[in-house]
């Protein structure tokens, strides 16, 4: 009952500057006050896109709504310990909303490994550099994956968007585990020479 | 283990990130980061340089229930099953909280530091094995404040960060890192959910847990009192 109580005082406090509040980093802030207007507003605005990014880790819709429906519990619950030192709103969410898919993933496996035509589809585009945004942090990312080779470069993509584990990998892109791992931690290194400040 | 070498610090980090380590590896990672600086800023750098990554992923519509779900469990305080975090029984490295003021001095505290509203709630955060408390906790109608009471500093390059633990929620709320003056204030907060809650401080890197829940020991607890 309390907490029903309390969310139409952290409302009511809110409520002037709701029309207001538009950026991801204003909303978590003012959901860190205990604004549940906030929330539906980060829902209405970051939903589609984070449940895109969960559904591409763990497949399947049920599960992908699981894993928005913690992530948005744990953003409610933490929002308070968020500040801009630590990295962008952006990142912020979507580091909670990755992580929970991928304990999603490992807790319970992927239904499909291969034979999915969906399977790692933007890893296997050639213009994927060319799709990752135009926002300033974007291009050095485009930039520093652009110095990476083919292969490189696809299992970052394979790592990082379709949450697939080193032997996933291995097995999807038949090469030795030891291979695959070595691959990765030189694209890695090349990849922090180029975007280190 | 976590190496020291940066460039291996930064590669492991790096693994951790792009989502390529097993479950207890990853755990590892995120334990460590409370007192690793150099591997919790390395995990930061590459949160924050792949991230653009994420548009590849194209948006897609959550099942139309999705939202009265969220809203209908933060609405009824998560009832589901209440069961204690894993860093709740982990022995903690006491080593830093030395004794300091004595549980009298924190109530002398107490009448001294009180919010304007005048405190409604407060808690005795100790060591669990210790009767010295390390922090007195304060809620008034709209304002929590939390307050070192015996010289506890966090370790160095560390940060001491402030949890609520609620007795149905499974996962402690985040109310802020304690600034290095000991003190911090939680400003419009709806003090009428605490009934029932506890307080506990968890050692974590400078900007707070970089999880959202408390990766280093937790030093101090204590349940909260009305008064």
């Amino acid at each position: 009952m309390g907490a029903v109580v309390s969310d139409t005082v952290a409302d009511r406090g809110t409520d002037g500057r709701v029309t207001a509040l538009s950026s991801a980093a204003t909303l978590v802030e003012a959901i860190g006050r205990g604004s549940r207007i906030a929330l539906k507003r980060l829902y209405d605005l970051e939903s589609k896109r984070l449940y895109g990014i969960a559904l591409r880790i763990v497949r399947r819709p049920e599960v992908a709504a699981d894993v928005l429906q913690e992530a948005f519990i744990q953003i409610w619950q933490n929002a308070r310990s968020y500040s801009p030192e630590r990295g962008a709103a952006q990142a912020w969410l979507t580091g909670i909303v990755r992580f929970r898919a991928l304990d999603a993933v490992r807790k319970t496996g992927r239904e499909v490994l291969s034979g999915d035509p969906a399977l790692g589809d933007a890893a296997e585009e050639p213009d994927v550099i060319e799709r990752i945004g135009a926002e300033a942090e974007a291009s050095a990312l485009r930039r520093c994956l652009g110095l990476l080779d083919d292969i490189q470069r696809r299992l970052v993509v394979l790592a990082f968007v379709d949450g697939y584990s080193h032997s996933e990998i291995a097995e999807r892109i038949a090469e030795p585990l030891g291979t695959v791992k070595s691959r990765i931690r030189r694209g890695l290194a090349a990849l922090k020479t180029c975007l280190a400040p | 283990m976590i190496p020291t070498d940066s460039e291996e610090l930064s590669a492991l980090a790096g693994e951790y990130v792009l989502g390529l380590l097993d479950a207890a590896d990853a755990r590892e990672i995120e334990q460590a980061m409370a007192t690793n600086s150099a591997l919790a800023s390395a995990v930061t750098f590459w949160q924050e340089r792949l991230d653009p990554l994420c548009a590849l992923a194209p948006p897609a519509d959550p099942p139309p229930a999705t939202w009265d779900r969220i809203n209908a469990k933060i609405a009824a305080g998560e009832r589901h099953i209440p069961r204690l975090p894993r860093w709740w029984n982990d022995p903690a490295p006491w080593r830093w909280a030395t004794a300091g003021l004595a549980a009298a001095a924190a109530v002398m505290l107490l009448v001294v530091a009180r919010p304007p509203t005048g405190p409604h709630y407060v808690a005795l955060l100790s060591a669990p094995s210790q009767q010295t408390p390390g922090f007195l906790v304060m809620g008034g109608h709209t304002e929590i404040v939390a307050r070192a009471v015996s010289g506890a500093v966090p370790p160095k390059g560390r940060a001491f960060e402030l949890w609520a633990i609620y007795p149905n929620v499974s996962r402690p709320q985040a109310l802020g890192v304690i600034p290095v003056n000991g003190v911090l204030r939680v400003k419009d907060f709806p003090t009428e959910i605490l009934g029932g809650a506890s307080f506990a401080v968890s050692v974590e890197p400078p900007g707070g847990s970089p999880t959202g829940q408390p990766t280093g020991p937790v030093v101090f607890i204590g349940k909260l009192r009305t008064i």
